[in-house]
C-alpha cells in the first residue's frame, strides 16, 4: 500500500510502542499484517508522548485508513490541528481547516459506511472561522445518490440545514428525492423537519396537502405520504380532519366502512390501500357518532386488508365503544 | 426450508470468533471486546456454559481496564478500552461500549469479584458521569485526548445514552436516586423525550429508528421512568412498532413498484419504514414490544412468525450463523442479534440487559 514504511521514513527517530500479544487467555487473537503492526507501534508511540506536528497528522490519516474504527485516533487528530492552526491567521486557518474538509470527503468517499466521519465533520465546521453550507451540498448529495436512505447522512444534512440556519434549498431537495423514490421515507420526514421549521401559513399549507394527495394518487399503497398526511393535520392543522381529506381517502377504500359487517353474507371488496383504512378508522375514531366506522374499518385490516398485525386491530376494536 | 434451529452449526460458527483471527480483521481490532461479548452472550443464551470453557479469560479481560490518572496522580476514572493496541499511556482511550462489553463479558463469566471492588465501581461511575453532556444531558462515547471532558468530536445519542445508564445498573445503581449519585437524570430524559417522533417511535431530527426507539425504551425501562411517556406516545409506538413488520398479506402485495420491498422478507422487521426487513430489527422491535407490555398471548402471531423469518430465510445452516437478510454472508453481529431475538421470543433472554435471563447481575 505504502511505498516505504513509515519506520524508514520521516519516523526513524520514534522508538515504537509494540502491540502486545500471545498472552496467556488470550481470546481473538488477530494475525496483524507487518504494515499495522509497524504503523500502530509509531503511531501508540507518538500519542503517548503527544506529538503535535505535521507528521503526526500525517500518520493518523495512515492509521485512519487501515483502522476507521480507531476511535481515540480522530480525537488525536483534532488535537494535533488545533495544535498546528493556533498561531495562524484567520486566512491561513481558513485554508488549514478547508484542507482538513478536502481531506474527511476524500475519506468519506472512499468509505460510505464510516459514521464516525460525520461527528468529525460537525467539529471542523463549528471550529471553522467561515464555514459555508454551499461547499457541503454536493458531497452531501452525492451519499445520498449513492444510498437513498443512509440515516447519518440524512442526520448530519439536518444537523447543517440548522447551523447554517438556511432552509432554503430543502423543500426542493426533499422534493427531488421523493420524485426520485415516492418510497423514501427519510426523504418525507425530512420534508416534516424543514416545514416545521419554516412555519408554513395557512396558505402553504393547502399547497402541501395537495401535493402528498398527488403523490398518494400516484402510489396509495404507501406508508410514507400517510404518515406524513397525518402528521400535517396534528402540527398544523390542530387535527381537524375536513371532509375533503375524508372523501379523498375514501377513494381508495371501496366505502368498505359503509358496509354492514353483521351481516353474514358481506363480501369484503378489493382496496388499493390499508393505509387509507387505516388513516379512516383513526379518523373515525375521534367522533362517538363515527365510531362504528372506525370499527368495521379496523376489522377489515384484521380480517382481510392487514392481517398481519390482526392482534392490534383486534385491541383497537375492543377499546372502542 | 430450514425451520430448526442449527445449534451446532451455530456453535461452531461463534467459536471460531473467539480463536486465532486472520488479518482481515484487524480493522475490528480496536472493538475486538465487541466481538469476544457478541460470541459469548449467543454462546450462553444457546446454552454453554461459557464461564466454564472461557472463565480462565476473566483476568485477561480485567486488564483492558485503564485507570485514568488526574493531575495529582490519584486514579480518578476508569474504564475498558476494546483492545489492548489502545493501552497507550497518557491518552485517554476507553469507551463506553467497550466498557460495558467487558463488564457484561465479566458477567457471563462469573467473574464476580470484579464488581465486589468499591474502587472498580466508584471509578468506572465517575467515567460514565465524565461522559455526559452538559448542554443537552446525552452521552458521547469517549472523553477528549487529553481532557476529563466529553469530547468534542464524538456523536453523542440514545446508544450511549443507553449504554451509559445500563453500565451504572451493572455496577449497582437500581433506583434513580442511585442513577442520580453520578448522572443528572432530569436532564437525561429530557434528552430521550426530546428524541421523539410524531409517528411514534424515537430517532434523531424526527425520523424514527428501531435501533433508536430500542435504546431509548430500555433505558427508560432501567430507570424506571417509562411512566414520563405519555399514554398517546406509548400507543404511537407500539403502532409505529408493528408496523415494521413485513408482510406479504393483503394489501401489502400492492407493493411491485417499491424497490425496498421483498415479499420474501414476511414476519421480519425493518429498522425503518419501507425498507427491507434486517435480522437484528427482529430482535429490537421485539424487545421494544416487550417493555412496552405487548408480549402476550394475542401477539403469539406475531412472535411465531418472526421466528419463521429468521430460522428460514437468515439462518445459515451450512456454515452456521446470521446474516442481515438472504443476500450477505453471515456476520456476528447479525448472528448474536438472531440468536437474542430468537432467546427473547421463547422468554430466556433479558432484551433490556441484553443477557440471558439465567445470568445473575444481582450481586
Amino acid at each position: 500500500m505504502f511505498e516505504m514504511t513509515p519506520k524508514m521514513g520521516e519516523f526513524a527517530d520514534v522508538e515504537p510502542l509494540s502491540i502486545s500479544t500471545g498472552l496467556p487467555d488470550e481470546l481473538c487473537e488477530i494475525m496483524y499484517t507487518d504494515e499495522y503492526r509497524e504503523l500502530l507501534g509509531i503511531a501508540r508511540s507518538l500519542m503517548a508522548r503527544g506529538e503535535l506536528s505535521e507528521r503526526a497528522l500525517r500518520l493518523t490519516g495512515r492509521v485512519i485508513d487501515l483502522a476507521p474504527a480507531f476511535y481515540t485516533i480522530w480525537n488525536y487528530r483534532f488535537d494535533i490541528l488545533v495544535s498546528l492552526s493556533k498561531d495562524l491567521s484567520n486566512d491561513e486557518k481558513v485554508l488549514r481547516l478547508n484542507e482538513e474538509l478536502d481531506w474527511i470527503d476524500e475519506f468519506t468517499l472512499n468509505n460510505p459506511k464510516n459514521y464516525q466521519i460525520w461527528s468529525y465533520k460537525q467539529c471542523i465546521l463549528q471550529n471553522h472561522p467561515s464555514p459555508v453550507l454551499k461547499r457541503e451540498l454536493p458531497i452531501l448529495k452525492f451519499m445520498l445518490d449513492e444510498d437513498t436512505k443512509n440515516y447519518h447522512v440524512w442526520s448530519f444534512r439536518k444537523w447543517c440545514i440548522l447551523f447554517f440556519n438556511d432552509f432554503s434549498n430543502e423543500l426542493e431537495f426533499a422534493d427531488s428525492m421523493v420524485e426520485r423514490d415516492v418510497y423514501n421515507n427519510s426523504a418525507w420526514t425530512h420534508r416534516m423537519f424543514i416545514l416545521k421549521n419554516l412555519k408554513p401559513t395557512a396558505v402553504e399549507i393547502k399547497t402541501e396537502v395537495e401535493y402528498i394527495m398527488r403523490k398518494i394518487n400516484y402510489v396509495p399503497q404507501n406508508i410514507s405520504p400517510w404518515t406524513y398526511l397525518r402528521g400535517i393535520y396534528e402540527n398544523f392543522l390542530a387535527s381537524k380532519y375536513d371532509n375533503n381529506i375524508v372523501e379523498f381517502a375514501k377513494k381508495f377504500t371501496s366505502n368498505v366502512t359503509d358496509l354492514d359487517f353483521e351481516d353474514p353474507n358481506v363480501k369484503l371488496p378489493d382496496i388499493e390501500s390499508s393505509y387509507s383504512l387505516e388513516f379512516l378508522a383513526h379518523i373515525y375514531s375521534l367522533q362517538k357518532t363515527t365510531i362504528i366506522n372506525a370499527k368495521r374499518a379496523y376489522m377489515g385490516l384484521s380480517s382481510k386488508y392487514d392481517p398481519i398485525r390482526k392482534f392490534y386491530w383486534d385491541s383497537q376494536i375492543s377499546r372502542l365503544h | 426450508m430450514h425451520t430448526q434451529f442449527a445449534t451446532e452449526k451455530h456453535v461452531k460458527y461463534l467459536k471460531r470468533h473467539l480463536g486465532l483471527l486472520p488479518s482481515s480483521q484487524q480493522s475490528h481490532d480496536v472493538n475486538k471486546m465487541a466481538i469476544i461479548f457478541y460470541s459469548l452472550v449467543s454462546l450462553s443464551a444457546i446454552g454453554i456454559d461459557v464461564a466454564k470453557e472461557y472463565g480462565s479469560s476473566a483476568q485477561w479481560i480485567c486488564r483492558h481496564r485503564i485507570a485514568l490518572e488526574s493531575s495529582g496522580s490519584k486514579v480518578a476514572l476508569s474504564g475498558f478500552v476494546g483492545s489492548l493496541t489502545l493501552d497507550i499511556p497518557n491518552t485517554n482511550t476507553v469507551s463506553l461500549p467497550n466498557t460495558l462489553f467487558a463488564l457484561l463479558v465479566l458477567r457471563l463469566l462469573k467473574c464476580d469479584e470484579f464488581f465486589c471492588s468499591v474502587r472498580n465501581r466508584e471509578t468506572i461511575c465517575a467515567f460514565v458521569s465524565t461522559c455526559q453532556v452538559a448542554e443537552d444531558g446525552s452521552f458521547t462515547s469517549v472523553l477528549a485526548n487529553k481532557h476529563f471532558l466529553p469530547s468534542p468530536l464524538d456523536a453523542s445519542d440514545l446508544r450511549f445514552c443507553f449504554i451509559a445508564v445500563e453500565i451504572l445498573c451493572l455496577l449497582g445503581c437500581r433506583k434513580l436516586q442511585d442513577y442520580s449519585k453520578y448522572i443528572n437524570v432530569d436532564k437525561l430524559i429530557a434528552y430521550i423525550l426530546s428524541q421523539q417522533c410524531d409517528s411514534g417511535g424515537f430517532g434523531s431530527y424526527g425520523e424514527p429508528h428501531a435501533g433508536y426507539t430500542s435504546c431509548a425504551l430500555s433505558t427508560l425501562s432501567l430507570l424506571e421512568s417509562l411512566a414520563c411517556l405519555t399514554d398517546e406516545f406509548k400507543e404511537l409506538t407500539l403502532l409505529w412498532l408493528v408496523h415494521r413488520q413485513v408482510s406479504d398479506e393483503g394489501c401489502m402485495q400492492l407493493q411491485c413498484k417499491n424497490p425496498f420491498f421483498d415479499e420474501e422478507d414476511h414476519g421480519g422487521f425493518q429498522g425503518r419504514e419501507n425498507k427491507f426487513a434486517d435480522t437484528c430489527y427482529a430482535f429490537w422491535c421485539l424487545n421494544s414490544m416487550n417493555i412496552l407490555q405487548f408480549n402476550t398471548s394475542a401477539t403469539l402471531g406475531t412472535f411465531e412468525s418472526a421466528k419463521m423469518y429468521l430460522l428460514s430465510r437468515t439462518q445459515n445452516t451450512i456454515i452456521g450463523g446470521f446474516s442481515k437478510n438472504d443476500v450477505d454472508d453471515p456476520d456476528l453481529y447479525h448472528t448474536c442479534l438472531g440468536v437474542a431475538a430468537l432467546k427473547l421470543i421463547e422468554g430466556t433472554f433479558n432484551g433490556v440487559l441484553f443477557l440471558p435471563s439465567a445470568i445473575d447481575v444481582s450481586s
